[in-house]
């Protein structure tokens, strides 16, 4: 007895036979593809995410993947180089910045670094500014390259191991000079022309730029963290003139910026006094989310000891700001390392790890899960939404 | 990066590493000091890479839990035709790097391990491992395992694979 | 029960014999804070690090290059307490110096390294190049 299959088969290609030997109409035939290069809406989409791979097994192959939150869908890539962390997006997503390292001959040679520019909507180099070879290369971290508040100029965290910042001018497009910023790290935008960098006393370390982008004064803080007891993660979030770093054990410390410098506001416990006895504690690459609108804090959390601060976790939770309370408790379907949240109306909260290639995609309000994103690369790190 | 150590693993590694602070255990130092240049008794291999292995120097050297590795976050260069304290052939041992101590549980002592990185070709691959024993932040370098030390060496910053050389005696 | 005596002198040749010479204390200090940039013998990384060999005594000799010595940030921030960097700094000196150390070169105190210690440096760089070109720094103290 035949199959329906075999059945199916053998009739479709007696149409056809017949089709064709009457001279074939139109709609049996597919018609002939031009080809071409796919492009992007001129602005971003509310649910759109890159997932910067640091490309930890292949580090000269860093890339990004743009993806569609909500059609579950790969829209593109960037290939960025060697030691890669993430791409730097101005507010108006007009163009997209990368701090790059390449060598002449891939792993050797002479090394460059640039800022290249990328046409966000057909995701190709416009250009390249070249800056001195000094780039940290270090575990992905969106404070290694970030923009002032006005967008005018892009600081590059430099480790050789002598610490300074580049500061390029993306007006002029050109590198505007380097500034010492020795005994700190990292970069943190306080305004349009200010930035703090943290340093190893538990100090930050307060410039002010000139409108050429110089340091018109650089000057340090008390100290305000013990880095020996419970240093500060150096992967906050923001919300409008505060930072908000969460210590190894979970603390909070708001470092508001105002006329006076960088003052440290009230801390606050992320966990109970029962929670830490459990041994809870935030982990991963980039373990904190803001969702600005609705005030809400999102911390991916594990169980484990303190040489675990890095370490992925398969548990979401989400506090309150304005009252420091814990609202809600996501348990996610894969572990993650790096979370991101939306802030559109409706937002969604992405999460991916490093041990694995895939983005995961949850609704930001009822923690519900929605997709995933397979292959993103190798070693997905920080999530950057446009 | 991260190399996933169960409950068991993790408890015998919070055992291994010493959890005081260095300036607590550096205190407590006693016993006979041979003077400034003071070295210690221990082989130096040159060449081929001497064996691991004995009472004194126990567990593989090719495992993320041998004792060495408490702080090590990278590639083993002893799966990558290198050992604990040499580079694979044609890469170059990083000169800066981090220094950190780990607890020896064959002779208990606590050794000072030298984390070279080897560096000038592309990651070995092999044998990732990524312990935090006392790692601190970016902005703390002494104790950090998140900068690619392969930063001063001359063969640039291209990362093979990572030792854990003895460099002195703690405690 | 005490142990048998031939028992206990033979523990005693073996452990004498197996355990390893300690690092004194300072040296190991410096492995642990300062050798990773600058190096078992102070030399650096040229043109990244700066070799101490040669800059060590010239600037443990005079008041300002002592306090540059202290408040540079790998010192000053490092996790050694006052006195564990005075001891590791009075180690350097004597012993990564490419010169010879002159009998009357005062010791770093733990009191004196307090002192320079309390005030945070920020031009490191340009301090360290007016010091050793001889000129006295300008700035905050």
């Amino acid at each position: 007895m035949r199959s329906n299959n075999n059945s199916r088969r053998l009739r479709t290609a007696a149409v056809a036979l017949l089709l064709g030997a009457c001279g074939g109409t139109a709609a049996a035939q597919l018609p002939i593809e031009a080809g071409g290069v796919e492009q992007l809406p001129a602005h971003p989409g509310a649910h759109w995410v890159w997932v910067n791979d640091f490309s930890f097994f292949a580090l000269p192959d860093g890339k990004a993947f743009l993806v569609d939150g909500d059609a579950g869908r790969m829209l593109g890539l960037l290939s960025t180089g060697y030691s890669f962390a993430a791409l730097v997006i101005p507010h108006d997503a007009a163009v997209i910045y990368s701090p790059e390292t390449y060598f002449s001959r891939g792993t050797r040679g002479i090394r460059t670094d640039v800022v290249t520019l990328y046409d966000p909507v057909h995701l190709a180099p416009l250009g390249e500014i070249r800056i001195p070879p000094k780039r940290a290369s270090i575990m992905a971290m969106i404070a290694g390259a970030v923009l002032t508040d006005d967008d005018r100029f892009l600081l590059i965290y430099n480790y050789t191991p002598a610490q300074s910042v580049t500061v390029v001018d993306t007006r002029t497009r050109k590198f505007a000079g380097e500034i010492e910023t020795a005994g700190c790290a990292l970069v943190y935008p306080t305004g349009p022309r200010s930035f703090f960098s943290i340093c190893g006393d538990g100090s930050l370390l307060q410039v002010a730029l000139t409108d050429q982008g110089g340091a018109r004064s650089r000057t340090r803080t008390r100290e305000l963290f013990d880095g020996l007891k419970d240093p500060l993660t150096e992967k906050p979030v923001r919300i409008g003139d505060t930072w908000l770093f969460a210590s190894f054990e979970g603390t909070m410390y708001p470092l508001k910026s105002t006329p006076a410098g960088i003052e440290l506001q009230p801390t606050w416990p992320l966990f109970s006094a029962a929670e830490l006895a459990q041994h809870w504690r935030t982990g991963g690459l980039q373990h904190l989310a803001l969702q600005r609108s609705s005030g809400r804090l999102f911390a991916i959390v594990h169980r484990g000891g303190t040489q675990t601060h890095k370490d992925p976790g398969a548990d979401v939770w989400v506090w309150d700001l304005a009252s420091h309370r814990k609202v809600q408790q996501i348990s996610a379907r894969n572990k993650v390392a790096s979370i991101q949240v939306t802030q559109d109306d409706k937002p969604l909260l992405f999460g991916c790890s490093f041990e694995s290639n895939r983005l995961d995609v949850y609704d930001a309000g009822s923690g519900k899960y929605l997709r995933s994103v397979e292959g993103l690369g190798q070693t997905p790190g920080l999530l950057v939404t446009p | 990066m991260h190399n996933p150590v169960d409950e068991l693993m993790e408890r015998w590694a919070r055992g291994m590493a010493r959890r005081l602070s260095r300036r607590h255990f550096l205190r407590n130092l006693g016993g006979l000091m041979f003077g400034a240049a003071a070295l210690p008794l221990l082989p130096v291999a040159r060449g081929a890479p001497a064996p691991a292995g004995g009472a004194a120097d126990p567990g593989d050297p090719q495992s993320c839990e041998y004792w060495r590795h408490c702080a090590i976050d990278g590639f083993l260069c002893g799966c990558c035709g290198g050992s604990a304290h040499s580079c694979p052939p044609g890469t170059e041992a990083s000169a800066v790097t981090w220094v950190g101590t780990c607890h020896n549980p064959g002779d208990g002592h606590d050794y000072i391990v030298s984390y070279n990185d080897c560096c000038g070709k592309t990651e070995c691959g092999r044998c990732l491992c990524n312990r935090n024993e006392d790692d601190k932040p970016l902005y703390m370098p002494f104790k950090s395992n998140d900068y690619n030390w392969c930063v001063a060496s001359k063969a640039g910053i291209a990362y093979h694979c990572s030792t854990a050389r003895i460099v002195g005696v703690a405690k | 029960m005490r142990p048998p005596l031939g028992a206990v002198l033979l523990a005693a040749a073996g452990a004498a014999q197996a355990s390893p010479a300690l690092t004194p204390p300072a040296q190991a200090h410096y492995m642990l804070n300062c050798m990773g940039c600058h190096l078992s013998d102070g030399s650096g990384a040229p043109g990244r690090v700066p070799s101490l060999r040669h800059s060590l005594l010239p600037l443990a000799l005079q008041a300002a290059g002592r306090r540059y010595l202290v408040q540079m940030p790998g010192a000053s921030q490092s996790a050694l307490s006052d006195e564990e960097l005075a001891a590791v700094l009075n180690w350097m000196v004597r012993n990564l110096s490419a010169q010879a150390v002159p009998r009357g070169l005062v010791p770093f105190s733990a009191a004196e390294v307090a002192r320079y210690r309390a005030t945070p440096l920020v031009e490191v760089r340009a301090t360290r190049i007016r010091l050793l070109a001889g000129e006295a720094p300008t700035g905050p103290r």
